[in-house]
C-alpha cells in the first residue's frame, strides 16, 4: 500500500463519513455543512486523479454555488435552528435497505463490466485548452450540441427569473 | 437618452471618487498637516484654541482690581446653580454706601461650561479660560472663590 | 547571485543527496508548511500596522507610536493580548460549528497561497488551472462566514453573514470577468505562463484601455469580495456591532482578522500577477541600459513592491470612501460593474483575435 492509495482511502472515508453525517444529522444547518464537506471531498478526489479542471468546476458549481444557495434557503426558513424530530423507525430501515441495494447494484455492475480498459486509442489529456476545443468542436466527439442546448435552457431559466422578479408598471405607480 | 445618462452617471461617479482620493492622498503625503498633540509630552509647549472653554475665571489687573459689580446677572443666568455671589456694602470716600462683592463662589464640579454666565455679564468681569487639568484629590477644592483676596472693583465701573 | 531560486535548488539537491526521494518530499512539505505559517504571521503583523499607520496619516493623525520606535511593535503587543484573552463560546451557540468556522476561513486563505509565484521559479504548486483554482477556492471563503454567522445564534451575526453572502456571490462575477480578460489575452490559466507572457511589457500597458478598465473593475470587485470598506456591510459597526464575528473573542477573533488581511494580500498578489507582470521587472521598449538596471533588482522585490502598492491602493479606498447601503451595493454590481465588464470582455476578445495588442 503506497502513499497514493492511503490518500485515496482517506479521501473516500471523508466523503462517506460526511455523507452519512449529512443524512443522519437532526440539525438542518449541520446537515448542509456535512454535505459541503462531502462535496469538497469529491473535489479532492478529482485533484487526486489529476483532473484539476473538473475539480475546480466541482468546487465552483457545487460548493460555491449550490451549497451556498441551500444555506441561504435554510437562513430564510422559520424555526430552522430547532432540532428536527427523529424519523420513524420504518422509514429509517427502508432508506438503509434502499441505500444498501443501490450500493450492491452499482458494485455488481462495476464487477461485471469489462469496458474499463486503459489502452484507449487517444491518450487522456486533461488540458484546459483541449477541454475547450472539445466542448465547441462539431466533429464526431464534439459537444457543441449539448453545450448549446444547455445554454438555451439556462437562458430560458434566466428570462423566467426576470419575468417573475419584474413588477408590472401599473403596480409601481400605485 | 438612456445611454447618455448611464455614461454621465459613471463619469460623475468616478470623478467624484477621484476627487476624494486626491484630498486624502494629499493628507497622506503631507506630514506637516498632522494635528495630533502628544499631550503629556508637549505639556510645556501645548497651545489650545482661543475658543476652548475650560473654566470660568475673573481677570484681575496689576492693581488687583476686577470689574465685577455684584449685579448677580451671572448667578441668575446659570442653569444649574454653579455661581453664588455674596455681596457686601462698602463706604465710598464721599460717605455713600456702595454695593460690592464679598466673594464670587464658583463650583467647577457643577459647571457644564455652557458660557451663559459670560454672555450675561454686563461688565465683562468673567471669562472662559483654556485650563483643563482640573483633577484634584478632594472635591471641596473644586469650589473656588474667583475674586482674589483684597481685590476691589475698578474705578468707574458701575 | 543569491536568489530565492538558488536557495530552493540548493536545499532540494542537499535533501535528495541525503535522503530517499519520498522522505525528501515529506521534509520539503514540512518546510513549505512552516514557511507558509511564518509568512501568514509576519503578514498579519505588518499589514495591520501598515493599515493603522496609513489610516492615521490619511486622517491627519500620528497613529500607534508608543510601543517600540514609531509604534512598530504595536501589533505584536496586540497579538499577545489576543492570545491571552479567553476564547468565549456563547451558551446557546452551535458549539461545533462556532469553533470550526474560523479554521475554515483560515484554511481557505492557506489553500489560496499554493499557486502564487512569489519570485522567479519560486512557487509552491504551478497548477495548470492557476487562476481558475484561485477563483474556485476563494468562493469557499463565504462558507466560513455563513457558518460563523449562523452558529453564533445572534441576529446581528446572521444579518452580517447574509449580507456578506449576497455580496461575495455577486461580486465574484465581475472579478471573474476581469480575470478572464487577461486569460483571453494570454491564452492560458497557468500562473507561470501568464507571468511569462508579460516579459516584454505588463498587460496594463500592452492591452490598451480595455485592460485598464478591467484592472479598475478587478480592484473594485476584490475590495468587495474581501468585505472591506466601502463594502464592509457584513461587519458594519454602526448597524451590526461587528457582523458575523460579533460573538468571537480572543484567538478565534484573531483568526478572522488575520484571514481578512491574508485575503487582501492574496487578491493583491493575483492582481499584481495578472495586470502588473508578477515578478517581471519593468522594461521599457528598447532602452537597453534602463532595462539592464531594472534586471538587477531581485524578482521577489519586484513582486512584493507591486503587491504592496495594490494593498496600499485598497487601504486608500477604505479610508476615503463612505460605506454603501445594501441596495446601492447590489445596484453597483448588477447595473454598472457587470454590464461594463461583459462589454469590456467582448472588446478584449476582439483585440486578442485581431492581434491589436502589443
Amino acid at each position: 500500500m503506497n502513499i497514493s492509495s492511503i490518500i485515496f482511502y482517506a479521501i473516500s472515508a471523508l466523503i462517506l463519513g460526511a455523507g452519512i453525517l449529512a443524512v443522519t444529522s437532526v440539525k438542518i444547518f449541520r446537515a448542509a455543512i456535512w454535505l459541503l464537506f462531502s462535496l469538497v471531498g469529491i473535489a479532492a478526489l478529482y485533484f487526486w486523479m489529476q483532473v484539476e479542471f473538473i475539480a475546480a468546476i466541482q468546487i465552483v458549481v457545487y460548493v460555491g454555488g449550490i451549497v451556498v444557495l441551500i444555506i441561504f434557503s435554510i437562513f430564510l426558513t422559520q424555526n430552522s435552528g430547532k432540532e428536527m424530530a427523529k424519523p420513524a423507525k420504518g422509514k429509517v430501515i427502508f432508506s438503509a435497505l434502499a441505500a444498501l441495494f443501490g450500493t450492491a447494484f452499482v458494485h455488481n455492475l462495476i464487477v461485471h463490466y469489462e469496458g474499463f480498459a486503459t489502452n484507449s486509442a487517444k491518450p487522456f489529456n486533461p488540458n484546459v485548452a483541449e477541454i475547450g476545443t472539445q466542448m465547441l468542436s462539431t466533429t464526431s466527439h464534439g459537444f457543441i450540441l449539448p453545450f448549446e442546448v444547455v445554454s438555451m435552457l439556462l437562458l430560458a431559466a434566466m428570462v423566467g427569473c426576470i419575468v417573475i422578479a419584474m413588477r408590472p408598471n401599473n403596480e409601481i405607480k400605485n | 437618452m438612456f445611454l447618455k445618462d448611464y455614461i454621465s452617471d459613471v463619469y460623475n461617479g468616478v470623478t467624484s471618487l477621484l476627487k476624494g482620493m486626491r484630498k486624502t492622498g494629499y493628507y497622506f503625503t503631507h506630514s506637516k498637516e498632522i494635528i495630533t498633540e502628544q499631550y503629556p509630552d508637549n505639556r510645556a509647549t501645548l497651545k489650545l484654541a482661543d475658543r476652548f472653554k475650560g473654566e470660568v475665571v475673573m481677570p484681575h489687573d496689576e492693581q488687583n482690581e476686577h470689574t465685577c459689580t455684584g449685579c448677580t446677572a451671572c448667578e441668575l443666568a446659570c442653569p444649574n446653580g454653579t455661581i453664588k455671589i455674596i455681596t457686601k456694602f462698602e463706604m465710598t470716600p464721599e460717605g455713600k454706601k456702595k454695593k460690592a462683592i464679598d466673594s464670587f463662589i464658583y463650583r467647577l464640579e457643577m459647571c457644564t461650561l455652557c458660557n451663559l454666565c459670560v454672555a450675561a455679564c454686563p461688565s465683562d468681569a468673567i471669562k472662559m479660560a483654556p485650563n483643563f487639568e482640573h483633577s484634584v484629590f478632594d472635591r471641596s477644592k473644586l469650589t473656588k472663590i474667583l475674586n482674589k483676596p483684597g481685590s476691589k472693583i475698578k474705578e468707574g465701573v458701575e | 547571485m543569491l536568489s530565492l531560486e538558488s536557495i530552493t535548488k540548493t536545499t532540494q539537491d542537499w535533501l535528495l543527496a541525503k535522503f530517499s526521494p519520498q522522505i525528501a518530499l515529506t521534509i520539503e512539505c514540512v518546510i513549505v508548511i512552516l514557511l507558509a505559517i511564518t509568512l501568514f504571521a509576519v503578514l498579519g503583523l505588518v499589514l495591520v500596522l501598515l493599515e493603522r499607520k496609513v489610516a492615521a496619516r490619511i486622517q491627519i493623525r500620528l497613529g500607534p507610536n508608543r510601543v517600540g520606535p514609531g509604534g512598530i511593535f504595536q501589533t505584536a503587543a496586540d497579538t499577545l493580548k489576543l492570545i491571552m484573552k479567553e476564547g468565549l463560546t456563547p451558551d446557546t451557540a452551535d458549539k461545533f460549528l462556532f469553533n470550526l468556522a474560523p479554521f475554515v476561513v483560515m484554511m481557505v486563505a492557506m489553500l489560496l497561497l499554493a499557486p502564487i509565484a512569489f519570485a522567479k521559479n519560486f512557487q509552491i504548486w504551478d497548477i495548470n488551472i492557476g487562476v481558475l483554482y484561485i477563483s474556485s477556492i476563494s468562493s469557499l471563503s463565504v462558507i466560513g462566514i455563513l457558518m460563523a454567522g449562523w452558529a453564533s445564534n445572534n441576529k446581528y451575526s446572521l444579518l452580517g453573514a447574509m449580507r456578506s453572502g449576497a455580496q461575495i456571490v455577486s461580486y465574484e462575477l465581475s472579478a471573474g470577468f476581469a480575470v478572464l480578460t487577461i486569460v483571453v489575452l494570454t491564452g492560458s490559466l497557468q500562473i507561470s505562463e501568464i507571468v511569462a507572457s508579460q516579459e516584454n511589457g505588463w498587460w496594463l500597458f500592452k492591452g490598451h484601455i480595455p485592460v485598464v478598465i478591467a484592472f479598475v473593475l478587478y480592484i473594485i470587485a476584490v475590495t468587495a469580495e474581501t468585505n472591506r470598506a466601502p463594502f464592509d456591510l457584513a461587519e458594519a459597526e454602526s448597524e451590526l456591532t461587528a457582523g458575523f464575528h460579533t460573538e468571537y473573542s480572543g484567538m478565534k477573533f484573531a483568526l478572522f482578522f488575520l484571514a481578512e488581511y491574508i485575503n487582501i494580500f492574496i487578491v493583491c498578489t493575483i492582481g499584481a500577477t495578472l495586470f502588473l507582470g508578477g515578478w517581471m521587472p519593468l522594461h521599457i521598449g528598447h532602452w537597453e541600459g534602463f532595462n539592464h538596471i531594472m534586471d538587477f533588482i531581485p524578482s521577489s522585490v519586484w513582486f512584493m513592491g507591486k503587491t504592496f502598492f495594490l494593498i496600499f491602493l485598497i487601504m486608500w479606498f477604505r479610508w476615503t470612501f463612505p460605506r454603501l447601503r445594501v441596495d446601492q451595493l447590489l445596484n453597483l454590481e448588477w447595473k454598472y460593474l457587470l454590464p461594463i465588464s461583459l462589454f469590456n470582455l467582448l472588446l478584449v476578445t476582439v483585440i486578442a483575435i485581431m492581434g491589436w495588442h502589443f
